[in-house]
């Protein structure tokens, strides 16, 4: 008897130990996943002015779900992005979200602003999160809690970007703006204005790009009588190369004394550009030229499909989105149950609004009240349409 | 007065352009009685071939200007069977269902464009092609090869289709089938050859456009006939309808305008400003500056 | 309700509306682009009235009729009896110059736009229900009044000015007045849809109103048929519904259908799907069905 005791005991023993440690592990017993699939839908503008823009968009969120699906999904379920045209109708917009939110538990975009004003509201209703990653924090906020900015605040961020330009330029003493009145832009140029003015270079005047200007000796002309040492660009992207060519044709010489802002770093811009860009200033969010093995990755992926381009900086947004609603689902326990939609939409925002060191794929970041904290941004110079890193700017 | 001149020049270039899309128009106009309200895109997507056509020959001119007149003329030929066929009274213009057609085509033509060539981007012409250095540069003051050229063509292109039409023969029955094809047909004029002609003409002209604009501009984007196609009706209107030395005018004022509002005042009121302008001479002139010709 | 039924009630209400408000000039064969601005300065109007000065949504919405019918009336004065060309021209410049005034005024919200208009009841539900009774109301009026047009000498008048301007003048048709009093009737119309649209949306944005909505409007009307208004009636839904239910792969060549299906329909049915005949015929069965 007692010989069959002390037997049985290491087994027991050992078993304890086992359960033991499976309690341990945040309580992640598995989770019973209901769906077959997840399906995430992505409202974006495929078609329209802004096509161009909504292919490598709709490119980063497919690749992500590829790879994420490769590596056994989304608790052991395959994710599919569903991608949702709208071409940038807002008509179209919000009959696809009064679509989206009767199943969906969270939605990526939508794309451009006139759609999110549109349909993003419906969102908010339904209580769904709709992450709107490509937006400036000014449009995202009004949807709060219901979405995630993907910028901090523009006049947090912006100005000492600005200023370190303006550093590397020191004999810069005034500068002009070209402005396309668009959207957030106007903002974006008056903290462009502060940051200047911080570095005590002097904002001649800001000269309008019109929506429809095809030629451009005119804005350019008036810029340059005003005589100013740079020059800081933010409007269309098509239209920002046809300004930097038309700078240079009247004599612009020094490229790095050229700015560009981040809107503008587009393939619009480079297959308009090419050469002329070359030692032009652009900032952005992410740096191409960081080596790790998933960037390097989603960088060679990308240049095979797209005729061998970087990838621009919005690429990798829905990207990381999906990701983030990956490891919202995976760590809140999100099962896909239709009974629980409610709660389980709650869960996915709640994450994602406050998550902790995300693991981006070029660098982590938090998150505070849905407005992303501790993101880089990065002066590069353009050279044969790739962007060599100059400096790297935290706020 | 630099800046004055720069400007001026600016203007003059920017006024070419609707000179050249306007005379376009106008051909249409004059020889088959339609409103091309998108002619700007055929125009667009003629650039589009020549560009193509560039790639893949090694930046062959002569190549790509056959390309893209060749294009331009297969589109006219192509829509002149339905501009025909929806026109319910050939003897006069019927702005409604011409427009509304073309609006279709301008519509089908840009979507294309966004889908089918270079993933929808922007195309640039190469430099080798277009020509970097200006032609002639003192301080602000900058003339390019493509502004030369997209002005003196504008120029003798509005005054060769003058000619053509009102002082040769087959630019008579152009018109004649255009105006009253019962009485030409009367009078022996073969409508179909001749009324096959004449698109093929504007055609021509078409091509020809887009070769001068890829020179000027340096490139194309699928949005860009929408952006220019307002502006080319309303020059058309203000100058007269089918008044071609009209149109010459009209359109560089228009050029010289936008481009002095935008120097000197704003440019996002370029186009309010612009607009208004040409309302004013419509109210005060309803049948164009210098009249309709048709 | 079902929220995919509301939005596609609603909004296929409005493009009915806004399309009449094209029809009704057409009806002299003026095409009035002019209502697309008129939508636009009636519903920033309004929004900034609910918003910044706190006004109910009914004064929002009669301050929106308002506005559109007094820019329309002072238009049309001008262009109350001016060649079609000139009315497209008016229409342009009216779109170009609202677009320019609003994005270069904060009050509105400039090129941001305007967010979070109010509900105008108490909840979403109560909201949606106001908005589309509104609509109802608003297509049940103007309906009848553009039937009651139609049918009278006012309707045949403007019949004989779209045939022969000259032949209706010599017969006594004042076509300036018979301009003006289409062009301001149409101009109020689109002003109350320019509120109701933003309403619809909560929010404005200057890319609401844009030459895509002139291209949408020419389409249903021409595709639906321009010589009745019931042509609208059909084409409007259909074309919004189209744009819904085609499957992604071909939904990405929406635009291309779209524009062969303009073309298409101008060749082979020039007048449309509803045709004058098709609309008589149909009256004539009701009204002998009535009888009996």
């Amino acid at each position: 008897m007692h010989k069959k005791w002390f037997t049985l005991l290491p087994v027991l023993l050992v078993a304890a130990a086992f359960l033991f440690v499976g309690c341990q592990k945040g309580g992640t017993a598995k989770v019973r996943v209901k769906v077959k699939e997840w399906d995430i839908p992505f409202l974006n503008c495929l078609t329209g002015p802004i096509a161009s823009i909504g292919e490598f968009l709709e490119w980063g969120a497919e690749r992500a779900a590829k790879e994420i699906n490769d590596a056994g999904g989304i608790s052991g379920k395959p994710v599919k992005i569903i991608g949702v045209d709208t071409a940038l109708d807002p008509q179209k917009g919000v009959a696809e979200m009064s679509r989206i939110v009767q199943t969906s538990l969270v939605a990526l975009g939508p794309v451009p602003e006139p759609v999110i004003m549109a349909a993003a509201p419906i969102a908010v209703e339904n209580e769904m999160m709709t992450m709107t990653a490509t937006t400036s924090l000014e449009y995202a906020e009004q949807f709060f809690p219901w979405s995630i900015s993907w910028f901090p605040k523009t006049e947090d961020r912006l100005p000492p970007l600005v200023t370190a330009w303006a550093e590397l330029n020191p004999e810069m003493k005034s500068a002009v703006q070209f402005l396309g009145n668009y959207g957030p832009w106007p903002g974006m140029a008056a903290a462009h204005k502060v940051g200047l003015e911080k570095a005590g270079v002097k904002v001649l005047s800001d000269v309008e790009v019109p929506q429809d200007a095809v030629t451009f000796g005119p804005l350019v002309v008036k810029a340059l009588n005003q005589k100013p040492d740079g020059i800081v660009i933010s409007c269309w992207p098509e239209k920002a190369a046809k300004i930097v060519q038309e700078l240079k044709s009247r004599g612009w010489k020094n490229m790095g004394r050229i700015l560009l802002f981040s809107s503008a770093d587009d393939a619009a811009l480079y297959s308009t550009g090419g050469a002329a860009l070359n030692g032009a200033i652009i900032y952005n969010y992410i740096n191409v030229d960081v080596d790790t093995p998933r960037w390097n990755a989603f960088k060679e992926a990308y240049a095979k499909d797209h005729n061998g381009m970087q990838p621009p900086s919005l690429s990798t947004n829905y990207y990381d989105a999906v990701y983030m609603i990956k490891e919202a689902i995976e760590k809140t326990g999100v099962t896909g149950d239709p009974k629980k939609l409610k709660e389980e939409r709650k869960k996915i925002a709640d994450y994602c609004r406050d998550v902790k060191n995300f693991q981006g794929l070029l660098f982590n970041w938090d998150m505070a009240g849905g407005v992303p904290t501790n993101k880089p941004t990065y002066l590069f110079e353009i050279q044969d349409g790739k962007k060599k890193l100059v400096k790297e700017i935290r706020a | 007065m630099q800046v004055f001149l720069a400007q001026l020049i600016n203007g003059l270039s920017l006024g070419s352009i609707y000179v050249l899309l306007v005379t376009g128009f106008n051909l249409l106009l004059l020889v088959a009685m339609i409103i091309h309200f998108s002619y700007p895109q055929v125009v667009v997507f003629s650039m589009y071939i020549a560009w193509v056509v560039l790639r893949y020959t090694g930046n062959s001119i002569p190549l790509a200007v056959l390309a893209s007149v060749g294009s331009s003329i297969l589109i006219n030929l192509a829509s002149a069977p339905i501009f025909q066929k929806i026109m319910k009274n050939r003897e006069e213009v019927d702005i409604n269902s011409t427009m509304v057609v073309s609006l279709g085509i301008g519509m089908i033509i840009t979507d294309v464009l966004s889908h089918g060539f270079n993933n929808g981007l922007p195309i640039a012409f190469p430099q080798e092609v277009v020509g970097e250095a200006a032609l002639f540069r003192v301080g602000l003051i900058s003339l390019q090869y493509g502004q030369v050229a997209s002005l003196a063509v504008g120029a003798l292109a509005v005054s060769g289709v003058f000619l053509l039409l009102y002082k040769t023969r087959s630019g008579r029955a152009f018109r004649a089938i255009a105006e009253d094809p019962s009485g030409a047909r009367l009078v022996g004029i073969p409508l179909l050859s001749t009324g096959l002609q004449s698109y093929a003409l504007s055609g021509l002209l078409g091509g020809l456009i887009a070769v001068l604009l890829a020179l000027m501009l340096g490139y194309a984007s699928p949005g860009l006939g929408e952006q220019v196609a307002h502006k080319v009706l309303a020059v058309s209107i203000i100058a007269g309808l089918g008044n071609l030395p009209g149109g010459l005018v009209v359109g560089l004022a228009l050029g010289i305008l936008e481009a002095l509002v935008q120097g000197y005042i704003s440019g996002s009121w370029s186009n309010g400003i612009a607009f208004v302008v040409l309302l004013l001479v419509v109210l005060i002139r309803p049948r164009g500056l210098f009249g309709i010709k048709l | 309700m079902p929220l995919l039924l509301y939005y596609f009630l609603s909004i296929t209400a409005i493009n009915i509306l806004m399309s009449w408000a094209l029809y009704l000039p057409y009806r002299v064969a003026h095409l009035h682009f002019l209502t697309v601005a008129n939508m636009a300065i009636s519903g920033y109007l309004s929004g900034w009235l609910v918003q910044s000065l706190r006004l109910p949504f009914g004064v929002a919405l009669l301050a929106g009729f308002a506005a559109g019918t007094l820019v329309g009336y002072a238009v049309s004065l001008f262009i109350g009896e001016a060649p079609t060309f000139t009315v497209v021209i008016v229409g342009f410049t009216f779109i170009y110059i609202s677009r320019t005034v609003i994005e270069n005024t904060p009050a509105v919200g400039g090129t941001l736009g305007m967010f979070g208009l109010p509900l105008v009841w108490s909840t979403p539900e109560g909201h949606r229900w106001t908005i589309l009774i509104i609509l109802g109301v608003m297509l049940l009026l103007i309906g009848f009044l553009i039937h009651r047009f139609e049918h009278s000498r006012l309707g045949r008048a403007a019949s004989a000015v779209f045939v022969d301007k000259d032949l209706a003048t010599s017969f006594g048709v004042d076509i300036k007045k018979l301009g003006m009093l289409l062009q301001t009737f149409a101009s109020a119309v689109a002003g109350g849809c320019g509120v109701l649209y933003g309403f619809i949306y909560r929010s404005f944005h200057l890319d609401f109103f844009t030459f895509h909505l002139v291209g949408l409007f020419m389409t249903i009307i021409f595709v639906g048929g321009y010589a009745t208004m019931w042509g609208t009636v059909v084409a409007a839904p259909v074309l919004y519904g189209l744009s819904l239910l085609l499957p992604p792969a071909v939904a990405s060549w929406r635009i291309v259908i779209y524009g062969a299906i303009l073309v298409g329909v101008l060749v082979l049915k020039p007048e449309g799907f509803i045709t004058r005949r098709l609309a008589v015929n149909v009256e004539r069965l009701l009204s002998s069905k009535r009888k009996s």
